[in-house]
């Protein structure tokens, strides 16, 4: 993987992520809708998927971005930008002792591309 | 005898034949993945608003955002440097303070000063400061 560090430059006049627009070279995986279930990667030195939502199903609310992903971006790699989602997930779900009364609570949350599977 | 400089010391680790997954999975926590922690009181809203910065918190922003702009560092690479410095820090430096320490981190890691260089100079200001002597 090739090391860009100067995302300064990259950016500059555009913005990010709008700078990673297009930059991904293939489809996403996913459409709006779908539902998925958010791999259990190993935890090593950073991420920005939290340990709570491993394993756990959501739906797609929107593809929101194109983006290195935080593990590679928080290294200065920036040459492989993947799609970024938009997922829902049920509250009772995730807390297994969240109240009943709360039942339709719901979290969102943007994940990149490479933590997804097909539920 | 007693030194009030003297670093508590980290908890053991358990006798490898006990060191499962489990364990090695609370050991490899990142320090910025609370959600969910246990705690007494939810964590609390921002104290403070934007405007209200102190002028060091303003200068260390700044300092960052100038790191960013000549290509040392991205955002991401800068928060990913506030969990790098290990719960510890992670949770007893303020905000900004988090902030702070990585810049001087990322600028010795790639070797734009070094540790002897910001050592010499976090003394010299400090002994200034002491001396309330304004920098020339």
């Amino acid at each position: 993987m090739s090391k860009i560090y100067y995302h300064a430059k990259i950016a500059a006049g555009v913005g990010d992520p709008q700078c990673y627009k297009g930059k991904t070279g293939s489809p996403p995986r996913f459409k709006v809708g779908d539902r998925v279930k958010i791999r259990d990667l190993p935890d090593v030195f950073y991420t920005q998927t939290p340990t709570y939502t491993r394993g756990m199903s959501a739906t797609v609310a929107e593809l929101v971005y194109e983006s290195p992903a935080p593990e590679d971006e928080a290294w200065g790699h920036l040459d492989k930008p993947e799609w970024f989602y938009s997922l829902i997930f049920r509250q009772k779900d995730l807390w297994p002792d969240y109240p009943e009364a709360y039942a339709n609570d719901t979290l969102q949350a943007e994940i990149s591309e490479r933590w997804l599977e097909p539920a | 005898m007693s030194s009030s400089n003297v670093q508590k010391p980290a908890q053991h680790a358990p006798n490898p034949d006990i060191f499962d997954h489990a364990r090695f999975r609370e050991c490899m926590r990142t320090a910025h993945d609370l959600g969910g922690e246990q705690d007494d009181e939810p964590i609390s809203l921002l104290e403070r608003e934007e405007g209200e910065k102190k002028e060091w918190e303003a200068n260390t922003f700044v300092t960052c955002e100038c790191l960013a702009w000549r290509g040392i560092w991205n955002t991401v690479e800068k928060h990913r440097r506030h969990v790098d410095l290990g719960t510890t820090q992670y949770l007893s430096l303020p905000y900004y303070g988090r902030w702070l320490i990585s810049a001087a981190r990322v600028m010795v890691d790639k070797e734009h000063v070094t540790l002897t260089e910001l050592i010499n100079k976090m003394d010299e200001v400090k002994k200034r400061h002491e001396q309330n002597i304004l920098p020339r």
